[in-house]
């Protein structure tokens, strides 16, 4: 008796629980068009290899620079497996008397300190600017350290958090440090982060924020990291024998190199010689850049179904420690697609959250369009991208145009991001965030 | 009285381990960054691999046998496993953070400050230390039977100890005999032992267990040389850690830069393949079972 009771009481639970789970949530719809989008053969080169050096323009000698480990007022309890995280850490190069500040924001997946934001440091401190460079809301550090939510990949949540640090940074700068105006600007992801922290700077005004710049940003959210999973499909495809593949070719090349040269580095320059001879056709270049993506996903995902209790790779009761093991955990993750981070993590995430919101709502606030009207209103947003840019498909590149008008510089090469720091792009980025930039004058 | 002693040694690693750790705001000066000679060296870079590629287009059909060595492919079936061989990974796991807060609070900020000095004469300091093990590597190419290696170390050795100045400046490398340092780990290899379990040694970072044995028998060379009574007494502790200094100052790598929890699976994986490129380069590669970790 005692046991049907039991089995009837468990049964009951188990209906009651079907009954309020909620449905299944729909990916995001597939990109359209091709999955490399507007890229051409060369535009997936330059995207891999980055702006020639011999490119690069003339930078200062020397670039003073600090590091700030902050801890957030706000900041959530670090989960045990992030224990290395818990402050936030960002650079900074102080002009030694009164200049404006540009404030520069990493691409996803990105710390404040990447070679990129070296370059944009070093051009912008070279014009006489204090230079303040941030991770991305997308890095694993900004997650545990900063963001409110431990979700990330919600383009208003995450300008939000980015706002508040951003705020809390500048309220710890040394006294010394004497700031004129304050610009922001990002590149990729960053770039749409920084419009939109200007655009919430519109109602909040406490950095007082006067132009962003966005380089190569994207212009839907969704549609971008969609077309990456689409891409990873076609050039490693599903699971992990694709990628197994691809890194056994990168090692064999790696050891015909050092049987070659009788050298062994592990250094970029020796891994760039052996991208440069094992890649070598669209589809490689293609998994290059598609894998790189699925590796900063992996990073996202894992800190998300961490903090929201999602459960798909991470056991809520039992969060791993710090001496287990996660090789399978990254395993399984590099198979994990964005498309399922959104289904299983983050749409339940913020839907939940947000009462009035639905799965299309969410798309719709992660597309640029959600600051359009500041966009096209606003003389201080400017922007530059490429013709054959991977993340952006005809429509999105019309659309920047579009509204932004003269506002914003689009270059016939480079890919995505692969002449960041090249002359024309320098001179073009000081001329806008100076106030002096004219279209008819590229 | 030992004990006290030593509780005065540890006490400051563990005041700075401890220390900061409650303070809002961490300030950290570093020494500046040179973009305009990092971006001048990258264009040499790109310089000589142009000029190496002409070179060897050029040179290709003379020299038939070079290129067929480079040409050969090692196929996906003579790859290793994507999994690395770590039987003691939990212990490995634990000792990656200690060596991580070690590194962060201690052994980095003094690299930073270090780093700070006149180049010249860090220079000076690396070419003094470099010098010091080519007295291993000379007992090692011959254990390896690789004498004519050896006979450079010990040129190398001989030229930079006198025109050199004791080994401060690397006059050998400009007269075309430049650095190939071994030591009894790559002996180990070359008379064909795995490199074994992949193991992280405090304050060391990664290894395996023949890497280890390997700096193990290299210090207790240098020990048993004892070259002009560096290595025992008193001087030994001030030099030994500057020569630690020194290499950490001229390793360009920082704990948990990626922010990833994942950082030690990347770090064993990339480690292990630096080895297996190392044996390949020694022993031709065999036909390998996927399924076997990498360093079984």
């Amino acid at each position: 008796m005692k046991l049907s009771i039991i089995a009837l009481t468990l049964a009951a639970l188990c209906i009651s629980r079907m009954a309020a789970a909620d449905p299944p949530i729909k990916p995001p719809p597939a990109a359209p068009g091709l999955a490399t989008g507007l890229a051409d053969s060369a535009a997936l080169r330059a995207t891999v290899f980055g702006t020639p050096p011999q490119d690069i323009a003339p930078l200062p000698a020397k670039v003073p620079l600090f590091e700030m480990d902050l801890l957030m007022p706000w900041a959530r309890p670090v989960p045990a497996v992030f224990w290395f995280d818990r402050r936030l850490r960002v650079w900074f190069s102080a002009q030694p008397k009164p200049a404006p500040l540009a404030i520069i924001i990493s691409g996803a997946g990105s710390d404040g300190n990447t070679t990129k934001l070296s370059t944009l440091r070093a051009v912008l401190y070279g014009a006489g600017y204090h230079v303040l460079t941030v991770p991305s809301p997308t890095f694993p550090g900004f997650i545990v350290s900063t963001s409110s939510t431990g979700v990330a990949g919600d383009l208003l949540q995450d300008g939000h958090d980015l706002y508040a640090a951003m705020v809390e940074i500048i309220a710890h700068l040394p006294r010394k440090v004497q700031i004129t105006d304050v610009d922001v600007l990002g590149y990729s992801l960053g770039g749409a982060n920084a419009a939109i922290v200007k655009s919430i700077d519109a109602s909040e005004h406490k950095l007082h924020v006067h132009r962003a710049l966005m380089i190569n940003p994207p212009v839907s959210l969704f549609a971008t990291v969609g077309r990456l999973d689409k891409l990873f499909a076609i050039t490693l495809g599903k699971g992990d024998a694709g990628i197994e593949l691809f890194y056994q070719k990168l090692y064999a090349q790696l050891a015909n190199l050092y049987r070659a040269s009788d050298r062994v580095q592990l250094d970029e320059d020796f891994l760039l010689g052996a991208a440069a001879s094992a890649l070598k056709t669209d589809a490689e270049f293609s998994a290059a850049i598609a894998l790189a993506f699925r590796i900063a996903l992996s990073n996202v995902f894992f800190a998300g179904d961490l903090y929201s209790g999602a459960g798909v790779v991470v056991d809520p009761k039992h969060p791993p420690k710090v001496g287990d093991s996660l090789e399978e955990t990254a395993r399984i993750l590099r198979g994990k697609s964005f498309s399922e981070y959104f289904t299983k993590v983050l749409a339940p995430y913020y839907l939940k959250r947000r009462p009035n919101s639905t799965r299309d709502t969410l798309i719709a606030q992660n597309r640029l369009e959600v600051i359009g009207d500041a966009l096209r209103s606003d003389p201080d947003y400017y922007a530059q991208t490429n013709s054959n840019d991977l993340i952006l498909d005809a429509a999105d590149l019309a659309w920047l145009k579009t509204t932004l008008g003269p506002r914003i510089a689009v270059y016939d090469h480079g890919g995505h991001l692969g002449n960041l720091g090249d002359r024309q792009q320098v001179s073009d980025m000081l001329d806008m965030l100076g106030g002096r930039w004219q279209a008819g004058a590229q | 009285m030992k004990a006290t002693r030593w509780a005065m040694r540890l006490a400051p690693i563990f005041l700075a381990l401890s220390g900061c750790a409650s303070q809002r705001v961490i300030f950290h000066s570093l020494p500046p960054e040179t973009p305009a000679a990092d971006n001048a060296a990258a264009i040499k870079h790109i310089q000589a691999l142009m000029a190496q590629a002409k070179a060897a287009a050029e040179g290709g059909a003379k020299n038939a046998k070079q290129a067929e060595a480079v040409e050969a492919p090692v196929t996906a079936a003579e790859a290793p496993s994507m999994t690395t061989y770590d039987p003691w990974g939990r212990l490995n796991r634990f000792t990656y953070r200690f060596n991580a807060r070690f590194d962060e609070a201690v052994f980095l900020p003094v690299a930073n400050h270090y780093r700070r000095l006149p180049s010249p004469l860090r220079a000076g300091v690396n070419n003094f230390f470099s010098n010091l093990t080519e007295v291993g590597s000379v007992i090692n190419y011959a254990l390896q039977g690789r004498l004519g290696r050896g006979a450079k170390s010990l040129g190398r050795f001989l030229i930079n100890s006198t025109i050199g100045i004791g080994g401060l400046i690397d006059v050998a490398a400009r007269l075309q005999l430049p650095r190939a340092p071994t030591g009894f780990a790559m002996t180990l290899s070359q008379w064909g032992m795995h490199p074994g379990p992949y193991a992280v040694i405090p304050f060391y970072g990664p290894s395996t267990l023949r890497e280890a044995i390997g700096v193990a028998a290299d210090y207790g060379v240098s020990y048993g040389v004892n070259l002009a009574d560096l290595y025992r007494g008193p001087q030994s502790w001030g030099l030994g850690t500057l020569n630690a200094v020194d290499q950490r100052a001229n390793i360009d790598f920082r704990y948990y830069d990626t922010g990833s929890p994942f950082e030690y699976d990347t770090i064993s994986f990339l480690y292990m393949r630096k080895l297996l490129i190392e044996d390949a380069a020694l022993h031709p590669p065999k036909e390998r079972n996927p399924s076997v970790p990498a360093g079984k």
